[in-house]
This record gives C-alpha cells, structure tokens and sequence, in this order.
C-alpha cells in the first residue's frame, strides 16, 4: 500500500489517522480477528461502532438475548455466571479479548453477565453486519468463521480432555 | 458482594431518574399513539414553515449518504476523515473542471440554442393550435373556445411563456437556485466530516441495556438504505449516459442535456421514463418537423426501459425495494404539493428508505415477541415432560 511507505508516513503524517493505528494493532492480536490483514482489520474499525462504558456499567446481562459480539479496545471487562444465587467471576478481559460471540451464529440467550471492570471502550459487532459480511462472500467473514470455530474447538477440547 | 450492588445501582441510574419518571407518568396518562400524531403535527408545521431549508438540507444528506461510501474507502488506506473530505471536494471541484472544459461548452451551447429557438418553437405551436381550432370551429366550437383560452393563456401577453421568460422572474428562481448551490455543497462537507462523530456522542447516550437493539437496527437500516441510495444513483447515471449516447446516434439534438434530463427523471418510477421520452420526442419533432425520428426516440427509450428494468436495476439497485404504484403516486402528488419539483423527485427515494426502515423496526419487533414466545414455551415443555429421564 502506498500510504504505508516511509516517505508518506514521514511527509504526511498530519494526514493519517494516527488515533485507529493502535486499535488496530490491538484487534490483530485477538482470537477473533487472527489471520485477517490491516487494511480489512481498518474497514471494520470504520464500519462498526465503538462505545465508551465506565467502570460498573453492565454491558449485558444473563439470560438475555444477544445480538452483538464485542471486542475490547481499551480497559477491561468482567464475565460473572450465577450460581446458587452466588456471582462467580469467570475471567477479567483486557484489550484485543473478545466476547458474547455466540450471538453471531444466532440468537442465543447470554450465557453470563459482562461488566465494565474500568471505563472502558468496546467496538461492537452486530449480528446483521456480520450477516451482510457473509451475503457479500467477503474473505473477512469467511476468516472470522474459522477463527469462531476454533476457539469453539478449543473450549471443547478444554472442557473435555479426555475426549 | 458489594461489587454486585454497585452494579445494581447503576443500572438503576440508567433507568431511573426524576425526569424519566414524569416521562413515564406523561406517558401513562396519554396514550402512545397521540404522542407520536402529536409529534409528527408539529413536525409537519415546522417542516412546511422551512420547505426551502429542509430540500436543501435532504438533497445534502442524501448526496452525503451516497458518497460517504467514497470517505470510507479513503479511511480505509488510512487517511484522516477530515482530509479525505477535503480530497474528495478538491476531487469534485477537478471533476467539474474537467466537464466544463469538455462538455459543458457543448451544454452550454445546447441551452443557448434552446433559448434562442424558444420564441419560433412557442409560434410553431402556437400556430398548430390555432389551426386546429380553425378546423374545428364549425364542428366543435366548444373544443375552438378552449384552444383560443389556452393560447391566450399560455402564449399571449402576460401569459405563462412571457412570465417564465421574464428576466426578473428568471432572477427570482435564480436566487434560491444558487442559494442551494453555494449551501447544498456547505452542508454535505459538514455531514460528512461530522456525521460519524455525532452518532458515537448519540450511542454513548444511549444506556448499556438498549445498545445491542439500537445498533442492530441502525446498521440493518443503514446497510439497506444506503445500498438503495447509491445503486439509485448510479442507475440515473447509466440511464443518463445511455440515453444521451442513443440520442446523439440516432441524430437528435441536445443530447447531453435531454440525457442528464432523463438520468434525473429515471428516479421517478413509471413516469420518468415518459416524462423523458416525451420532451425527447417533442425535441425530435421540432428538429425534423415530421413524425419519421418519433419510432426511434420511442424504441430507443423503450429499449433503455427494458435494460433498466431486467439489467440495470436488479445489478445496482436490487430487487424488493420498490413502492406499491398506490403509495407511489401519493408520494409523487404530496412531493409536488410540498416541495414542487424538487419534492417529486426527492420523495420517491426517502418514502422508499422510510418504508425499508418501517420494515426493519417491525421485523425487530417481531422477533422480540416470537422470541418471547418460544422461550416461555420451552420453560413449559422442561417443567412438564422432561425430554430424556434422568
């Protein structure tokens, strides 16, 4: 790309957007964007929307249903399940982690509760965009898909070792 | 256990509040249908009080809807938006250059002609009419009393022809006219350059628990709209380049202006075609004052139809976007009663867009009951008879 030359970068920086080149890098290194190249990686930082939580806003909560996957840009984010009506927290996320991607594949209830752990920034993908991604046979969703699958076969192979 | 208290109350604080529980009260003691009729009152009012504002402000949102297309693929090599907005007017202002250079001089010619040639053309008819009448006059006097009426109407002193061609009537549509030209372009730098800045404040508004919703049916709006918008526009520009491209072949004069004319008419379901086809063939008879041209303009019009209908629009627009022929001519006779021409041609697009995102908010609304539904039926199925004993 001819915007990633030197002479550019030196010349031109008051040009280029400086402010998306460290979410950027921060979404190339989750699970869920693994394998998909910068210039994609920017088309979704533009598509999609980014939203500020601060610490304790509840990002969604048990049981309901989800339409959205989110990705951490900035901050971190706490997973608590429900059990014998105790809160149980299940993992803190920090940026480039990823959440609530079951909502992509289709219309399930949240497993668990997301909680902004600190002021926060989110980049929200919704489930019709991601439908669009697909109808337009688009390598980005085809790359997200894979990497979906894999993180699947993860967990099941984590849940279940000895299978 | 603190900590889950804490998130008790502020999501508490997103639905609670004073104002929110007068809201509330306001809304229980009205019911939710007059509010919205009472809105949509007072927007109308407002709305017919600034009709010049508001075409100047929907023509710049739907020029800008068109081309953030074009921001966005600058944004994507990494460019700023505010420069990429920049680049694409320097761009724009290049274009223009460039067309004024190499067509405009022939437009400009076309439109001189068509001025000067105004006076003979107006007498042509003129004396067609008067002819007829003199024919039918023993016949049919009333038909002779009605033609001499609209002459008199149309061609005689005072007249609709001597007050369009009157200068100081010419300057006073003018003046709005290049009021739209210096502010259109004004107000679509700023919606582009701002628009994605405005709605980040307006989703950090909106509380956690309704964002999932509000995003998910704002970007099923805007996938829809504006691939509806943009697949509109570049089939005005196809038809319009056809049509000038068939015109300049088969010999008619002003090609290029009855082209853009037709390109822009296009956006006019059923009746733009006929408008087209109709100033075209009026141009035809006037240029080779027979009716020999008429069958070319006819076929060539109807073979542009045809290709736009079976290949041009399902490519660029797609289908099941279209209005029922019913609501379409509503649409056509409020625009024009509105808005005038502009209203015409502006209201086919935005009722179509409204009707796309009337759709989509029903089919969320839908899917929230269905989803309702099934979740309490599955409850009733569990709590009753097990699938499989445990």
């Amino acid at each position: 790309m001819i915007l990633d030359t030197k002479i550019v970068r030196k010349y031109f920086t008051w040009a280029l957007d400086t402010t998306r080149e460290s979410h950027l890098l921060t979404l190339s290194d989750g699970p869920l964007f693994k394998g998909i190249g910068k210039n994609l990686l920017r088309k979704l930082l533009i598509d999609l929307i980014e939203k500020k939580y601060t610490a304790g806003d509840i990002i969604f909560h048990e049981g309901v249903s989800g339409k959205a996957v989110y990705v951490v840009l900035e901050g971190s984010v706490k997973i608590i399940k429900k059990s014998n009506s105790k809160n149980k927290t299940l993992v803190v996320l920090g940026p480039g982690s990823h959440f609530g991607e079951l909502a992509l594949i289709g219309h399930t209830s949240r497993f668990a509760t997301a909680v902004a752990e600190e002021d926060s920034l989110l980049l929200i993908m919704y489930k019709s965009y991601f439908d669009d991604l697909i109808r337009s046979n688009s390598a980005t969703s085809a790359r997200i898909l894979l990497n979906l699958l894999a993180i699947l076969s993860d967990y099941i192979h984590r849940e279940n070792p000895n299978e | 256990m603190k900590r889950w208290k804490d998130i008790a109350m502020t999501d508490q604080r997103h639905k609670g509040g004073t104002s929110q529980t007068d809201l509330r009260k306001l809304r229980n003691q009205m019911p939710r249908w007059a509010l919205i009729l009472l809105a949509l009152g007072v927007a109308a009012v407002i709305a017919s009080r600034i009709t010049h504002l508001l075409m100047m402000l929907t023509a710049a949102a739907v020029i800008a809807y068109i081309f953030s297309s074009v921001i966005s693929a600058f944004e994507r090599s990494g460019i700023k938006r505010s420069v990429a907005v920049i680049l694409l007017f320097v761009l724009a202002a290049a274009f223009m250059i460039a067309a004024d250079l190499i067509f405009i001089p022939n437009l400009k010619q076309e439109i001189i002609n068509v001025y000067a040639k105004f006076p003979e053309f107006s007498r042509q008819i003129r004396d067609a009419l008067l002819l007829i009448a003199q024919n039918s006059a023993e016949k049919y006097p009333f038909i002779e009393s009605s033609i001499m009426n609209l002459v008199d109407n149309v061609f005689g002193p005072s007249g609709y022809l001597e007050r369009a061609l009157n200068a100081s009537g010419i300057l006073m549509h003018a003046t709005p006219f290049i009021m739209a030209l210096i502010l259109v372009p004004f107000f679509v730098f700023f919606l582009l350059k701002d628009w994605p800045g405005v709605m980040k404040r307006v989703i950090d508004w909106i509380p956690p628990s309704y964002v999932e919703t509000t995003i998910s049916v704002l970007g099923e709006i805007n996938i829809l709209v504006g691939k509806y918008l943009r697949g509109l526009a570049a089939d005005c520009f196809v038809t319009g380049v056809l049509v000038s491209a068939g015109l300049w072949l088969i010999g008619i004069n002003y090609p290029i202006t009855l082209g853009i004319l037709s390109g822009v008419a296009n956006i006019i379901p059923y009746f733009g075609p006929i408008i087209g086809c109709t100033v075209s063939t009026l141009v035809a008879l006037m240029q080779y004052r027979n009716f020999d041209p008429l069958l070319n303009v006819v076929v060539l019009y109807l073979f542009i139809k045809l290709m736009d209908d079976l290949v041009i629009q399902p490519l660029l627009i797609g289908k099941g976007v279209h209005l029922h022929p019913m609501l379409l001519v509503i649409t056509l006779i409020v625009g024009e009663n509105l808005f005038g021409i502009m209203g015409m041609i502006l209201g086919v697009p935005i009722v179509t867009a409204a009707q796309k995102t009337v759709g989509i908010l029903l089919e969320h609304h839908r899917e929230t009951l269905r989803r309702e539904t099934t979740r309490s039926l599955i409850k009733l199925h569990v709590a009753k008879a097990p699938v499989r004993p445990i």
